[in-house]
């Protein structure tokens, strides 16, 4: 075959091709496809699909089980585009068909790794891989061939979370030696830029930390994105010792923070603080989302936040500006008050100490990493509440005294998971689903234009709730531990729902109308 | 991909190759107590406390869980060089070797069971008690004796630390509380014997020892030993009671050495837990290579 012929045929192929013909773009976010790891930008986990709906969930089944073999306890959502799920871990990407869960191509760098990997991100037909050796790969999403391989910079390890891939930029974070993000071009893996919560030294906050060195901070779950303000929003954690808090008197900024900062040039636009001078462990990594709507009376670019401190959060994202804070949970003792707007004060008589200091919400969080959702439709916000106080112990009077926290025994104290719906602009509770045998984090949800609200549950129940009124629509036993997030995609014009549980990815979609034609049953 | 992670064993192994295998602190109090400061310094930003899994690292002495490192040696290497394509970091710059040395020996001390130590006392006479004025059997079984309530204590001081099987018979224990981190996870029967009453909609009552439930069903083990499976909606009423079927007055109702000779026999129930679980291999099936 000659080259001429050669072309004619690629051109050929090309035109019967049309699924490759599409690059999907996350900018605009077309429901088929599930490109980022909250779906799109502003982080709303709200499914545009409507075919499955409160009135016909009732049928939903399952279509197919896909097992990620050597794998346990995953907790990454999966990437949808084009027809071709990516699901990954540290070191591998497996792509299968979403219609199917017929295995397409897998890649795996050595050695085989486990851990709490939460997702890869698509961009111009390329996923993204963090290896255990510190390395960041882009792969080829038609084969899984390896486009690029870079060293991390400065030789870190980049932590499990989604890469956030926002104009051809690839954004990745991490918690040793202490919080960091840096970021990379997507397309060839040339390194940009790093930000880390650690103040620089000309920064005045570094008087915030009473003259001790800042440490810790990790940043550990993905972020959003606002296109129009040109802004990434993320969480970052608490301040080291984590435990100890006298050697460092003062807010310890920027722990338990949402930060602002320019995709460009990585600097710090804004930021607040929602736990200052934490010795809790209240990170801030719940994701940040992002809503436009009239609130007050008054149209805004809103940031929303179920906080791991047990308070509901609307800020301002234009400018970080505090608007309000609404205690979600029955209890919250760990501040006394708040000394000026958006500033609570930390109460020292809840600090961690030998014998065990009872605090509320406990050190696991009032809420936590797993993702909640928004409605846009019906205002509503969703999220995971962990109801409960906790046992915080230090190992001695010593400054650095190390030492973990524990669930409280006391009846009424101990933790219980609800799926809680909040009104989003006044953060007043609408409903409560109780997940009745799940004590401690949860996997996180997805609403859907469909009026279901997607809610599994921690022993490996799969559970579709009426958005409006939290009630039971369906549910399904994976019987495996879910520690990820749902999705939802369409191919050929079908509606599914996916979720890991453990090792396995299911996948649900309506039965066919009128089914396989029996005629087909030869 | 075998003869890589060979490599890397290899690699990993040799600096320790030279260095003592045995923890020259294991059984030592006073060094385990300094083990647990250590610990409780350098890992608990990872691991749970007291042996329980943390928000990043697995439980490191949970009741039942195989463990890749078991011997001493293992246990110092895993701490001083890391463990390569986990999270696990290398300690060495900033622990000392007889520190590690430490830590291993309060991680393996956590990690024994009451067979490894068993309780002096009169075993005959403590066995006497348990079928006769202690009632255990009224619940427990042994060997295929005794009742199906309560769980089966024919592996008890396989499974249990001594402390445990004493906390179980002198204090009122219903649950057992969570450690902080995050859970282990693996779907196993429910860990332990609530006691429910519910009242089915046809007006049917039934008390028993709940054995699983989730938000739509539950598992009940009647006190007739009969299985109960049902189905929340079907429930007029649930009711769970605060207090354990299990008695926490043994320490009253025995006398010391009545007490001492009970747990003489219950400290020897069982056999040591194997290090590694047994590979079966099934025949029918042909061989991969």
């Amino acid at each position: 075959m000659g080259p001429r012929h050669a072309l004619l045929l690629l051109a050929l192929l090309t035109a019967h091709a049309p699924a490759w013909a599409q690059i999907p773009d996350p900018i605009k976010a077309d429901p088929k496809d599930w490109l980022t790891y909250s779906g799109q930008y502003h982080s709303q986990r709200h499914s545009q699909l409507r075919q499955i709906t409160a009135a016909n969930v009732g049928g939903l089944a399952a279509k197919w089980v896909y097992h990620m073999t050597g794998q346990k306890d995953l907790e990454a959502t999966p990437i949808v585009a084009n027809g071709v799920m990516y699901i990954s871990q540290y070191n591998r990407i497996d792509a299968i068909d979403a219609r199917s869960g017929n295995v397409i191509w897998q890649f795996q760098r050595q050695p085989i790794a486990t851990g709490a990997q939460r997702g890869t991100g698509f961009w111009n037909n390329k996923l993204f891989v963090t290896t255990s050796d510190q390395h960041l790969l882009a792969l080829d999403a038609r084969n899984g061939s390896v486009l690029w391989d870079v060293a991390v910079h400065d030789g870190l390890q980049l932590a499990g979370q989604a890469p956030l891939i926002v104009k051809g930029k690839l954004i990745v974070s991490g918690n040793l030696p202490h919080g960091f993000m840096q970021c990379y071009e997507a397309d060839t893996g040339k390194y940009l830029w790093s930000w880390s919560p650690i103040p620089a030294d000309d920064d005045p906050q570094l008087a915030s930390w009473g003259g001790q060195k800042p440490d810790g901070m990790p940043v550990w779950v993905s972020g959003s994105y606002d296109p129009e303000l040109n802004l990434i929003y993320y969480g970052t954690g608490q301040p080291e010792p984590q435990w100890a808090g006298e050697g460092r008197q003062g807010d310890n900024l920027y722990s338990d923070s949402i930060v602002a900062l320019d995709p460009d040039t990585g600097k710090l636009k804004w930021w607040y603080q929602n736990t200052p001078h934490d010795t809790h462990d209240y990170d801030s990594l719940e994701m940040p989302v992002l809503v436009d709507a009239d609130w007050q009376g008054r149209p805004r670019k809103l940031l929303l936040q179920a906080n791991r401190n047990g308070f509901y959060y609307i800020l301002d994202r234009s400018n970080g500006e505090f608007l309000q804070a609404t205690q979600f949970v029955k209890k919250a003792d760990w501040l006394k008050g708040w000394d000026r707007k958006g500033h609570p004060i930390a109460d020292p008589a809840h600090d961690p100490s030998v014998l065990g200091t009872t605090t509320c919400p406990s050190t696991a969080g009032a809420t936590n990493w797993p993702s909640p959702t928004y409605d846009p439709a019906l205002h509503l916000f969703f999220f995971v509440a962990q109801e409960g106080c906790g046992v915080n112990l230090r190992d001695s009077a010593r400054n650095y005294a190390g030492t973990g926290y524990l669930e409280s025994p006391e009846a009424g104290k101990n933790w219980q998971l609800f799926t809680r719906a909040l009104d989003a602009f006044t953060g007043k509770k609408v409903w409560d689903y109780e997940q009745i045998t799940s004590h401690h984090y949860g996997p996180g949800l997805m609403s859907t234009a469909g009026g279901v609200l997607f809610s599994p549950e921690e022993f490996g129940q799969f559970t579709a709730l009426d958005s409006r009124s939290g009630k039971v629509l369906w549910h399904f036993n994976t019987g495996d531990v879910i520690t990820a997030s749902p999705i939802s995609y369409s191919v050929d014009g079908k509606q599914y729902v996916a979720i890991i549980s453990s090792s396995n990815v299911f996948a649900f979609a309506l039965p066919d109308i009128g089914g396989p034609a029996v005629g087909d049953a030869r | 991909m075998k003869a890589l992670y060979l490599i890397a064993l290899v690699a990993v192994a040799a600096p320790a190759a030279g260095a003592q295998q045995v923890d020259p602190y294991s059984n030592q109090p006073v060094a385990i107590e300094e083990g647990r400061g250590l610990y409780n310094g350098a890992c608990t930003a990872c691991h749970g406390i007291n042996g329980a899994a943390g928000e990043i690292g697995p439980g490191l002495a949970i009741p039942g869980r195989s463990y890749a490192r078991n011997t001493d040696a293992e246990v110092f290497d895993a701490i001083k060089h890391g463990i390569p394509a986990t999270a696990m970091p290398a300690q060495q710059n900033n622990l000392e070797d007889d520190q590690i040395w430490k830590i291993t020996a309060y991680v393996k001390g956590l990690r024994g069971t009451a067979i490894d130590a068993p309780s002096p006392g009169d075993v005959a006479h403590g066995e006497a008690l348990f079928w006769g004025q202690g009632e255990c059997g009224s619940c427990h079984m042994i060997g295929g004796r005794g009742s199906i309530i309560g769980p089966d204590l024919s592996n008890l001081a396989g499974s249990r630390k001594t402390a445990s099987i004493i906390a179980a018979l002198t204090t009122a224990q219903h649950r057992v509380y969570g450690p902080g981190g995050a859970q282990p996870h693996n779907l196993v029967p429910l860990q332990t014997y609530p006691v429910v009453q519910v009242t089915t909609s046809d007006g049917k009552r039934l008390r028993g020892v709940l054995r699983n439930e989730d938000s739509f069903s539950m598992q009940i083990l009647g006190l007739d030993q009969q299985l109960y499976l049902l189905d929340r909606t079907r429930l007029k009423s649930i009711s769970y009671e605060p207090k354990s079927l299990m008695p926490s007055d043994y320490d009253k109702r025995l006398s010391q050495v009545e007490f001492n000779d009970l747990l003489a026999f219950l400290t020897r129930l069982g056999s040591p837990p194997t290090l590694e679980g047994p590979q079966v291999k099934m025949p029918g099936g042909p061989d991969p290579d």
